[in-house]
């Protein structure tokens, strides 16, 4: 390990995102702008045959997911991602400008946190529905089937797909915009090749 | 204009259909107006 300047100040550098976790986001990523593109697209009036691709991708989508719960159940554990209370503290000295002295170290910190929770839920519920939608269609592995849910359950079904939907698409903007801010590059990189900060919070910045 | 759609059953009573999706621009909006507001921190935060 070395240090190297990042964003500043000098931070410990490591393997930050292994390879299965890398190849998980970005599979997550792929699926996630298939959905996205075939979802809003015919709404905004462009036609394509936009079913197939939207269900396949959310098939794969639901694999990464599990894969991903995999790894985390089984080879990171939780500790990293729950919030605690220097989370709380550090969004208290970022509204005041203050700097990260006397909090704890952490991989990630407390906005990267929150994002996750709130992108976890929202994927969760967007797959959750998509799910039980894949009973509504036709495919080579299964006849259609929509009398599982009385109408007015798939109109609930429907709304929370479309909720999520809407959700993910704000926090996708989000997403992509922190990432390429020139303070979060280190971070962005790492997601590409795996070294980068081992703290994204770091006492003392 | 309501957030979400819903027709008539065939009982004449009102039925969830799902999102209106008229309010698509709603989560671009909010997405762009959120990294307005972290421009404007760091700006006033860090002037020059």
């Amino acid at each position: 390990m070395a240090d190297h300047e990042v964003g500043g100040g000098a931070r410990r550098r490591s393997v930050r995102h292994r390879l299965p976790d890398r190849l998980f986001h970005w599979v997550m990523a792929l699926a996630v702008i298939v959905l996205g593109v075939t979802a809003f697209l015919p709404i905004l009036g462009i036609r394509f045959e936009w079913v197939p691709m939207h269900w396949m991708a959310g098939v794969v989508l639901t694999l990464a997911v599990l894969f991903h719960l995999y790894r985390v159940f089984f080879v990171h554990g939780l500790t990293n991602m729950i919030p605690g209370v220097d989370d709380l503290r550090e969004i208290g000295r970022n509204l005041r400008g203050h700097g990260h002295d006397g909090l704890s170290d952490a991989k990630f910190d407390a906005l990267q946190k929150g994002y996750h929770a709130a992108a976890s839920a929202t994927v969760l519920v967007a797959v959750a529905t998509g799910l039980l939608m894949l009973a509504k269609i036709d495919t080579t592995f299964w006849r259609r089937e929509p009398s599982i849910l009385s109408d007015q359950g798939w109109g609930v079904v429907y709304m929370l797909h479309g909720a999520s939907a809407m959700l993910l698409l704000f926090l996708f903007i989000l997403h992509v915009y922190f990432s390429f801010r020139p303070e979060h590059r280190a971070l962005l990189v790492s997601m590409l090749r795996g070294h980068g900060p081992e703290h994204a919070r770091k006492d003392s910045e | 204009m309501e957030l979400l759609r819903y027709k008539q059953d065939v009982f004449g009573q009102s039925m969830l259909v799902g999102m209106n999706w008229e309010f698509l621009w709603l989560p671009v909006a909010a997405a762009a107006a959120a990294i307005l507001a972290h421009l404007l921190f760091r700006i006033l935060r860090h002037p020059g």
